[in-house]
């Protein structure tokens, strides 16, 4: 399975050591969303992200380690207890307008995220941060409400992009309509139902790069319309394949497939405060009636992997390899019986109608559960509805969450008793306090242990069900060269990406 | 045609608008979720959503929400879109200069089709022509249309063929060759109701003026079939079809939507499906508002022509 | 009546279109009971497949076997149908008639909003109730019905209308005969013939609005096998196993076809004229 992946690396690798990056040409590039927000605070989707990396900077970025690497910052320390971090900038970094970047622009970008009236998620997503202010001209500082080891992966998030003071002093407004930031591409056009251009941008503090000098995202909505456009070669990067149509690209002449294992998956929650789920036999037993082999299959057509009820995988740093959760419906029949209900149980399981896989989950869920004795009622609904009503509130449903760069950040997001979307409200104790300790912890050994801890307590307890782990798919031309598929899933690096002599030559 | 009669008819244009406004705008008022949530998704707090609804006006008494919208309507402002922060007017009538032009290519497609069956079905009544173009026409109009579209899409538009890219739109202003390849197939889908429902028409209104005295007449006078059929029947014939072609224009607007959805063709069925999705209400308001004045006017325009061709027609 | 069906009979499409509504009712009421396998019962072995022996219409994304979903799907599919085009059809005469009797302003308020209405696109207004309702089985017939109403509306005002107008109306009331007489025996039986034949062809864009509505993720939903559904959820295996979408496409349009011809036989029924 990793074998797409390895290939399409080596490949990559092995010809950029052969031949320099060729500069020119007009990289295609379809998306399967509307990138509907320009302001990169407001980002919430992929092809929005997309937009945002290549025409704006944050401090740092995720590296495919998961590491933090130099972006708009060249370094970074912190204090001793890690609750004060020092970032020096890049100089003479110019944003797309002409100004000059300083560290007054940095300060303002971050107090824009924090301020809830900008609803910009970076708000609960780039740690305990209190405030960020300018030193000197290249120098911030930011100081934090608790030590935070993993503050420099934080700051690479999504949406903590860099743009200028002046801006956003009450011209906000101005951002959704034009791009002013310090990325390596410039907008030219932005229609974002049909069609957005970016450009070269030549004042882009990496000399070397980017390598193409125009980028153009098309929008294709449909599944099957948009594996049609990359095979009859309208364009050469196609960054969202769903699991039915990657035996497809795999097949078609001149397209490579790509696919990177991703710590992205669907779960099942259930309100860990409020009957029946209040009592952990309930949740062991049906975790017992899953078969997640065949889960893997009928979800994610194999192109995953099975999880074990803990949110974090081998995509993560720290990981800890967990033994396998098998299928047991005597054991679960005495869980359920233990738990007071013999005769079965009758439940209601909520899918929001996007993606379709929610509700594939929660009929195919229902169907295992049935002979332990589980009742369960698929209700489906839109996800405007589900997001107001039912999502962080109702008591059983399905969750889909992305890849987050740090364990600390999927289990501060979801798990811990303090997480800003805590579903489960599973609220242990025990795990808060690891949680908490290895955000003390600089040491990795330790925090490593730490996390194991933490694993297997989730585990253990099952305040949600992770069935599936789905791998992140992609495809390109085989004339596109130096993309990596990313496996956080919002980290695209076009500027890197280059064409070869046999690409088509375009306008 | 006198100018009262088209005055009363705009008139009754700008009340059928007035009331789909209020209409519109009630039941935008009801949608479960409002724009707030779906604008701040998954990462909404209780207090950002409250920001967002104080920043967008939705916190304010219905009756001022609506006063304040359909005065803006009034000097042409539609309002922003609260996804994209962009003017909606502007994003609405594109998408719907583009689904005009799908919408006038397909009725074009539908009128060199449909005729020419009509008339052949209609004169071999009875033979195998008829019943084939009969039965074709029922299957026609019976098939949804994401049942033609994908089965177009996988045929014509199959990308191992390679015979017409599939789906995607490129203005005819920007390349006309390409624009124009990518309008084929989500025009052949439109058509093809369109095909079987004014075939069976023409047909229908063929075999009625056939059998009239006036025909029989002109047949009598010893006028060549050819010109029996071409300056008498077939006038005749056509001045009803008319009617249903203007009828159809309203099935189109609505019937583009799923067409538009399934070949990514950026035209305001879809621009409505998107607004729906993301509870976008000034975008739903004014592409449902935009959608009901042009049905209305392609009316007024159909009974225009008709007058136009029928100078027996006096209206009071 | 039976001289009625005689002459239904008698007219090929009539005969055609009765022959599969029948034989599609006796789906919708077997349905399950005949059905060789359980709608939701997984073959996880069996994903994707043909028609064979032990799965006639194939198999879908779960093995769940075809044949058996559709006639399952049979019931939510007709029954659907004919349920939210008798709401629309009878909200439609009480105010069609209602409009017709009272008449003068009343009437002229009526016909103005039911043109209005009628002026935002019939998929698109029933999009909008769906989207207020939420999306369900119940609520898309239910935005049907309603979205059927003033169309429904206006044909029953107008041949209300002429039925008025007719000379053995004017004959009865000549006659002396009570009101009521002359509504009941006299203009119930005409209004009716044309308002059911618009409601027999109704039942056709019934079948294919709810199936689009499913399409469109907003009426039946998972583990349905509404046919709609069964469509939408075989799109993205289109490549995979085609007969997925196939057996349940093929199935609305054949119903749909059966109804408009239904319908056009009916009419010829009760116009002997053509």
């Amino acid at each position: 399975m990793a074998t797409a992946l390895a290939a399409g690396t080596v490949l990559g690798r092995t010809s950029a050591l052969a031949q320099a990056p060729r500069r020119g040409g007009t990289l295609r590039v379809s998306v399967d969303q509307a990138p509907g927000k320009l302001n990169p605070l407001q980002h919430r989707v992929g092809p929005e992200y997309l937009l945002g990396e290549m025409l704006y900077s944050g401090l740092t970025r995720l590296g495919p380690d998961m590491s933090a690497q130099p972006d708009l910052a060249t370094s970074w320390s912190s204090n001793e207890t890690l609750t004060e971090w020092t970032f020096k900038l890049r100089p003479n970094v110019t944003f797309h307008d002409g100004s000059k970047l300083t560290a007054q622009d940095v300060a303002a970008s971050f107090a824009a995220m924090l301020d809830p009236a900008t609803g910009s998620p970076a708000r609960s997503n780039i740690g305990p941060v209190d405030s960020v202010t300018a030193v000197d001209d290249l120098t911030v500082v930011a100081k934090l409400k608790g030590a935070y080891a993993d503050l420099p992966v934080a700051f690479a998030y999504t949406n903590a992009k860099i743009v200028p003071a002046a801006v956003l002093s009450g011209q906000m407004a101005r951002l959704d309509r034009e791009a002013i930031g310090t990325g390596p591409f410039r907008l030219v056009s932005y229609e974002p139902s049909r069609l957005t251009v970016m450009e070269r941008n030549p004042a882009y503090y990496d000399p070397e790069r980017p390598y193409v000098d125009r980028v153009e995202v098309q929008l294709f909505p449909d599944s099957a319309a948009r594996t049609g456009a990359i095979i009859s070669s309208q364009n050469d990067l196609m960054l969202s394949v769903s699991v039915t149509e990657f035996e497809r690209l795999r097949n078609a002449a001149g397209v490579k497939a790509l696919r990177t294992p991703s710590g992205q998956f669907l779960n099942i929650i259930m309100g860990c405060d409020q009957k029946p789920f209040n009592d952990v036999r309930v949740r062991q037993a049906l975790s017992l009636t899953l078969d997640r082999e065949a889960l893997v299959d009928l979800v994610a057509e194999g192109l995953g992997s099975v999880g074990v009820d803990t949110p974090v995988n081998s995509a993560y740093r720290f990981n800890r390899e967990l033994p396998a959760k098998k299928p047991d419906m005597a054991r679960a029949k005495q869980l359920l019986a233990e738990a007071g209900y013999p005769r079965g149980l009758e439940l209601t399981l909520i899918a929001s109608d996007r993606p379709n896989t929610r509700a594939q989950l929660a009929v195919a869920i229902r169907e295992m559960a049935k002979p332990a004795g589980f009742t369960i009622n698929v209700q489906t609904m839109a996800h405007a509805t589900f997001l107001d009503q039912v999502w962080t509130k109702g008591p059983f449903y399905i969750g889909l969450y992305n890849m987050q760069p740090s364990m600390d950040g999927i289990f501060g997001l979801l798990y811990t008793s303090n997480a800003a979307w805590n579903e489960t409200k599973w609220n242990n104790a025990a795990f808060d306090k690891l949680i908490d300790e290895a955000r003390r912890t600089a040491d990795d050994d330790r925090r490593r242990a730490l996390y194991g801890e933490a694993q297997k307590l989730v585990y253990d307890e099952v305040p949600s069900l992770v069935p599936v782990f789905f791998d992140l798919l992609a495809a390109q031309r085989d004339y596109v060269q130096g993309f990596n598929l990313h496996p956080r899933g919002a980290v695209y690096r076009i500027d890197e990406v280059w064409l070869t002599e046999r690409a088509p030559r375009r306008g | 045609m006198s100018a009262s009669y088209l005055a009363r008819r705009l008139l009754s244009i700008v009340f059928t608008v007035l009331v789909v406004s209020l209409l519109v705008f009630g039941i935008t008022q009801v949608l479960p979720a409002d724009a707030a949530v779906m604008l701040l998704g998954e990462n909404a707090t209780p207090e950002q959503l409250a920001a967002v609804r104080t920043r967008l006006g939705l916190d304010q008494p219905v009756w001022w929400q609506y006063l304040r919208w359909i005065g803006g309507v009034v000097r042409g402002d539609l309002g922003t879109s609260l996804e994209t922060g962009l003017p909606v007017a502007g994003e609405m009538l594109t998408a719907l200069g583009r689904s005009l032009l799908l919408a006038a290519l397909s009725l074009l497609l539908m009128l060199v089709i449909a005729i020419p069956l009509g008339v052949i079905a209609a004169l071999r009544r009875g033979k195998p022509a008829d019943v084939a173009i009969g039965l074709g026409s029922y299957v026609g109009v019976s098939m949804p249309e994401f049942v033609t579209a994908t089965l177009v899409l996988i045929t014509l538009g199959h990308p191992e063929v390679g015979l017409l890219p599939a789906t995607g739109y490129v203005p005819l202003t920007e390349n006309f060759g390409e624009g124009l390849s990518r309008l084929v197939l989500p025009v052949l889908t439109v058509s093809v109701i369109l095909v079987a429902h004014v075939a069976r028409m023409v047909r229908s209104e063929l075999v009625d003026v056939l059998g009239t005295d006036y025909v029989r007449a002109a047949r009598l006078k010893g006028l060549s079939p050819r010109r029996v059929l071409f300056r008498h029947a077939l006038r005749n014939a056509l001045l009803p079809t008319i009617t249903i072609v203007a009828l159809d224009v309203g099935y189109l607007l609505g019937g583009i939507i799923v067409v538009e959805e399934i070949f990514a063709f950026p035209g305001i069925g879809r621009a409505l499906i998107v607004a729906i999705q993301q509870r976008d209400l000034p975008s739903i308001q004014a592409g449902a508002l935009i959608m009901a004045t042009t049905y209305a006017l392609a009316n007024l325009c159909a009974d225009i022509a008709y007058a136009a061709l029928d100078k027996r027609i006096r209206y009071a | 009546m039976p001289d009625l069906l005689r002459r239904l009979l008698r007219t090929p499409q009539g005969a055609i279109g009765l022959a599969i509504i029948l034989a599609a009712l006796v789906m919708a009421i077997a349905g399950t009971s005949i059905a060789p396998y359980s709608p939701e019962q997984f073959h996880p072995r069996a994903r994707f497949g043909g028609p064979s022996a032990a799965f006639w219409l194939g198999t879908d994304q779960f093995g769940r076997d075809l044949f058996s979903r559709l006639l399952a799907g049979a019931r939510a599919t007709l029954f659907y149908a004919l349920a939210a085009t008798l709401l629309g059809t009878a909200a439609g005469a009480v105010l069609g008639t209602l409009s017709a009797f009272l008449g003068g302003l009343v009437d002229e308020v009526l016909m103005r909003i039911v043109d209005a209405v009628m002026a935002i696109p019939n998929l698109l207004f029933t999009l909008l109730i769906v989207t207020v309702l939420g999306a369900s089985g119940v609520n898309a017939l239910i935005a049907i019905g309603i979205a059927f109403t003033p169309g429904m509306a206006r044909v029953t005002r107008s041949v209300a209308l002429t039925v008025r107008r007719q000379d053995y109306v004017a004959a009865a009331i000549a006659r002396g005969e009570s009101s009521g007489y002359i509504v009941l025996r006299e203009m119930l039986p005409n209004v009716v013939g044309p308002i059911v034949v618009e409601a027999t062809i109704r039942v056709a864009f019934a079948v294919m609005a709810l199936a689009t509505l499913s399409f469109l993720g907003l009426g039946a939903q998972p583990p349905s096998s509404e046919w709609g559904l069964m469509v939408a959820e075989a799109r993205p295996y289109l490549f995979r196993n085609a007969w997925m979408m196939i057996v349940p496409g093929f199935a609305i349009a054949l119903v749909a076809i059966a109804f408009n011809l239904f319908g056009d036989g009916l009419r010829d029924a009760l116009n002997p004229r053509t």
